[in-house]
């Protein structure tokens, strides 16, 4: 793993360093926008996140501020994304903007699964896997359509606990406190087994599965008609700007009965915002379940870290853990462990993470492959280009020509890809077009680049390969491609 | 065409799009053939030569790669000055600790918690050797297989102190305490979580405070200086010890009694007297096993920048003019960094934007002014190529010079190379940083510490942590343009020779 990133080594800053020279600079003749012009860089798409496109610097990284940003919005940028770097603690401590974590959690900051704001490493079979969580659902809907919790663990499998013994698990005496404090929920472990696939040229390429290993289990054994999920830690860049996009530009690619009868469907999945207490359109998660990035940052504080806040403002316990409901809470006199000033302040970071630029787009190789995604039929799904409205709160992403590559809409995948777990309108075998932005910089942030919901492809190629159902089409194309042109292809979506 | 010259040329929003982290124009030829690693060398000699005939024709920078090393040695001497100091201070604070332990008085307690005071004003001046790859961040220079220094284990925060030791409960900080007498196991269910403190069983030793650098979501924070000084002075909870209001705290710091430290039948847990002096010998136990680490992983860190050691030898060995640019890169994106992105952004606007008392950098010591204080003029000692020791009698003028570098700065430098506007336009604005933190040190001085600006940040109190950030800020924007001027900013120019089988910023490559 030595020598893998040789441009890596500085960490963080060298964009914000530059940007304000950047922001200075005349733009560049061929930066004006001319939808009529199709060579110009806004047609290409060569500003993936419109002015939010940060200058990437030797350092890769998705958590720097829009390069748009203003000077106090830079400064609101770096206090929420201390809250999303530095950890949580338990409760009860003094900083009482940093505790209340668990007693039940998963991991005690966002950037320790979001790494450098991307995706997450893949599991190693010999650790943890922090970038993995485990959903748990009961068979069914509930009153909203959403998926019924597990009456023992919930919603979320939480594999780590404020417990001493479990804080200090390994070192000498921690074991004999092991009857004391909350108990894990259980132990998560993933192992791989592989299987083949072979191109119609006769090419193999070895594609790996994940087995969940649960042990350990803190509070008697799961039902067993409970289904775990595995959901892989996504990228957080350009959340901001999806939520710019008009509702209406994506229910205007829907088709949810394919009626169009090309093979592809597209829906719009139609959640429970607990905060407006109503169904609205989904768009985020890998199954297109939260209806905002408010509610899926206050979720992930939530069912991650253990952190109550307005929007979820329960500990992360159910009725039959009773020294987790007991335990000490970082709440403060209105009953969160994040009030609103933090939530929001977190919510502001997550939007405004700024989209890493393109890496060698002029490549004759990427040009070609972007060619071959295009009739491929890639971009069916991969929507390129979106506008994203008005938001009075964000005037630096508003109104921005950006190139996420999603439609953002739910795709039957086929079965292998399928966990067959329900998630309102979403079907056990749907899952959520990912936007591709900075799908390339994965290697670049560590070495155990995870692709697909449960991080199972190790390569771009290996995340195409397992593409299947409304997507079969499309993939059996690529596949009938010639190394090179293959080869082009993932340049292509690896320049993105 | 070279990318300094575009950096020069005004194209740089182009470059950051077209071109950061690839081969530049250079490697249209090799594309075809992506896998072929030794195109390495090819993309590195190529640029070198096309640079120096630029140089010549353009008529752009001139640099001098003798004085481009003389800003790196004497970058490498402050460092290794700042962690010498460090680490003699942390073994001064080592003594007065075993002092308190072997004797809990007053005046030992005392004494313990001005050696910690002290021991923070050289290693808040090596901040600014955060942010880029050296010894405290990355023991190999390569943080491509993670960032693995000791960083985390020296000075980070917020500390995880209900972990340690016991700890008031309740918004309100009423009187309930948890962990104070929870010696044996449970007898109901439920009970309170425990700490390291009250659970004889624990073994306290270096192995239990270290968090292994693979694993950074292993447990709370529980080593380096904050961890000491949690022990030295307990919560900040100020005259009664009973309030978390505005209202009725004032300006003292955490106030643990010297009882929590006795060795006999007046053993306490703040107000409670404890059956046994068990807490209290670990309390002490706790203290020297943390000190003692904190002085070996200092001591790691300073040695990575002694002469001759792998990671100064890597650091300021520059063949040519394009590798000392890449270092001195390196130096300016970690004064950008602190400046901006870390100090005025993750430590003092967050903890304005929290409204939370206590949400501050040494919140058990009200020391919090000292580091934003420290950790600007390390920024202002690398641009200067000065460091001036440091101050080892707390009156805010540094009197300990032993170990004090008068070097050659990256002001000397600009000087050198005509660009003295650049250099002027940098000291104004680092001079103006010191003018605000000095009202915020000055602040604190008077009665009116860190945690009680942060209040109300629109209060007047808090003006000076405002127009510190501000001017944070304003200078990270002056490091940015010694970058743009000394055409140091491309990616290319940081490439290190020795790796890099595979390139992963390059799309054409399948690493």
């Amino acid at each position: 793993m030595n020598g893998v990133a040789h441009r890596v080594f500085l960490s963080l800053g060298v964009v914000s360093l530059f940007a304000c020279s950047a922001r200075s600079e005349p733009a560049p003749e061929w930066e004006v926008a001319n939808d009529q012009t199709p060579r110009t860089a806004a047609a290409r798409g060569l500003r993936p996140g419109g002015d939010t496109t940060v200058l990437l610097g030797p350092s890769p990284s998705l958590v720097l501020p829009a390069a748009n940003l203003d000077d106090a919005g830079k400064a609101a940028f770096y206090a929420g994304k201390a809250l999303a770097t530095q950890p949580w603690v338990r409760a009860p401590t003094l900083t009482d903007a940093r505790d209340g974590l668990g007693p039940l959690y998963h991991a005690r900051s966002c950037l320790a699964c979001h790494v450098k704001g991307g995706r997450g490493p893949a599991s190693d079979p010999n650790g943890p896997g922090l970038a993995t969580l485990v959903r748990l659902s009961r068979p069914g809907r509930g009153p909203h359509t959403e998926p019924i919790p597990d009456p023992v663990y919930g919603t979320q499998l939480q594999p780590q606990s404020t417990a001493l013994s479990h804080q200090l698990r390994g070192r000498a005496g921690a074991d004999s406190y092991a009857d004391q404090g909350v108990a894990i929920e259980a132990n998560v472990r993933m192992s791989w087994t592989s299987q083949p696939f072979a191109y119609p040229d006769g090419t193999t390429l070895a594609l790996q599965t994940p087995k969940l290993e649960l042990s350990q289990w803190g509070y008697g054994p799961l039902e067993e008609d409970t289904r775990a999920a595995l959901r892989h830690t996504p990228s957080l860049a350009g959340v901001g700007l999806i939520e710019l996009i008009a509702q209406a530009d994506l229910e205007r690619a829907a088709d949810p009965d394919d009626r169009d009868g090309d093979g592809i469907s597209g829906r719009v999945n139609r959640v429970w915002d607990p905060e407006m207490r109503t169904m609205r359109p989904g768009r985020f998660g890998l199954k297109a379940n939260q209806p905002s990035v408010r509610v899926q940052v206050a979720g992930a504080l939530s069912g991650d870290m253990g952190l109550s806040s307005p929007v979820f403002p329960d500990q992360p316990c159910t009725a039959l853990q009773p020294r987790c409901l007991a335990a000490p809470t970082g709440n403060d006199a209105e009953g969160f462990e994040v009030p609103e000033s933090i939530l929001a302040s977190m919510v502001f970071f997550t939007m405004s993470i700024g989209v890493p630029p393109r890496r060698r787009p002029d490549d004759p190789l990427v040009m070609r492959g972007q060619g071959l995604f295009d009739t491929a039929g890639c971009g069916d799904c991969h929507t390129p280009r979106h506008v994203t409205g008005v938001d009075d709160q964000y005037p630096h992403l508003s109104e921005q020509d950006i190139w996420p590559y999603s439609d953002l809409l739910l795709h039957d995948m086929g079965p292998h890809l399928a966990d067959g777990r329900e998630d309102f309108l979403a079907t056990g075998q749907e899952w959520r077009t990912p936007p591709l932005w900075g799908a390339g910089l994965a290697r670049a942030m560590h070495a155990r680049v995870g692709f697909l919901h449960d991080g199972r492809a190790r390569t771009i190629e290996e995340a195409i390969v397992w593409h299947d159902g409304e997507a079969l089409a499309s993939r059996v194309r690529y596949a009938e491609l010639g190394a090179d042109d293959r080869r082009a292809l993932v340049a292509f979506v690896r320049s993105l | 065409m070279s990318i300094a010259a575009r950096w020069s040329s005004g194209l740089l929003l182009s470059l950051s799009i077209g071109l950061i982290g690839c081969g530049s124009d250079d490697t249209s030829a090799d594309t075809e053939n992506t896998s072929d690693t030794t195109s390495e060398t090819d993309s590195d000699s190529g640029p070198e030569t096309e640079s120096d005939t630029d140089t010549d024709s353009g008529g752009a920078l001139e640099h001098d790669l003798d004085l481009l090393r003389q800003v790196l040695e004497t970058n490498a001497d402050i460092a290794f000055a700042g962690y010498s100091d460090s680490v003699a201070t942390a073994v001064l604070l080592q003594t007065t600790i075993d002092a308190l332990v072997a004797d809990p008085t007053e005046a030992n307690l005392e004494a313990a918690r001005e050696a910690w005071l002290v021991s923070r004003e050289p290693y808040g001046q090596t901040e600014v050797y955060r942010f880029r790859a050296s010894p405290i961040d990355d023991s190999n220079y390569d943080a491509g297989d993670g960032e693995d220094g000791p960083e985390g284990d020296i000075n980070a925060w917020p500390l995880g102190e209900g972990l340690i030791d016991y700890v008031v409960t309740g918004t309100d900080f009423g009187d309930d305490q948890v962990g104070v007498t929870d010696h044996s196991t449970g007898v109901n269910d439920p009970i309170p979580d425990n700490n390291i403190i009250n659970s004889p069983n624990i073994v306290i030793d270096a192995a239990l405070l270290a968090n292994t650098a693979t694993a950074d979501d292993e447990h709370d924070v529980i080593a380096g200086y904050h961890a000491i000084e949690f022990l030295l002075w307990g919560q900040d909870l100020n005259a009664d010890g009973s309030a978390d209001t505005v209202d009725s705290r004032d300006s003292t710091a955490g106030r643990r009694p010297v009882t929590d430290f006795a060795s006999d039948d007046t053993c306490t847990s703040g107000e409670t007297v404890n059956a046994d002096p068990d807490p209290c010998n670990r309390r002490g136990l706790y203290l020297q096993v943390a000190v003692a680490k904190l002085i070996a992983d200092l001591e790691g860190v300073r040695d990575g920048w002694a002469a001759g050691a792998d990671y100064r030898a890597a650091f300021t060995t520059v063949d040519d003019v394009d590798a000392a640019k890449g270092k001195l890169l390196e130096i300016l994106v970690g004064m950008g960094t602190l400046s901006e992105g870390e100090l005025a952004g993750e430590r003092m606007q967050i903890s304005l934007s929290a409204n939370s008392q206590e949400d501050e950098h040494s919140c058990f010591s009200d020391n919090t002014h000292r580091d934003i204080w420290l950790n600007a003029e390390g920024v202002s000692n690398a641009f200067r190529g000065e460091y001036a020791g440091y101050d080892s009698t707390l009156d805010g003028s540094d009197n300990q010079t032993g170990n004090a570098v008068d070097g050659y700065g990256i002001d000397d430098y600009l000087t050198d190379l005509g660009l003295t506007d650049v250099a002027d336009d940098a000291a104004a604005a680092l001079a103006t940083t010191e003018t605000n933190y000095g009202a915020v040190d000055s602040s604190a001085r008077a009665g009116t510490p860190v945690d009680q600006m942060i209040l109300d940040a629109g209060a007047d109190a808090a003006q000076p942590m405002r127009d510190t950030i501000v001017s944070l800020n304003a200078q990270s924007a002056q490091v940015a343009s010694i970058a743009v001027a000394l055409e140091v900013g491309s990616p290319d120019d940081v490439v290190d020779p020795d790796a890099s089988e595979c390139d992963t910023m390059d799309p054409t490559v399948e690493c």
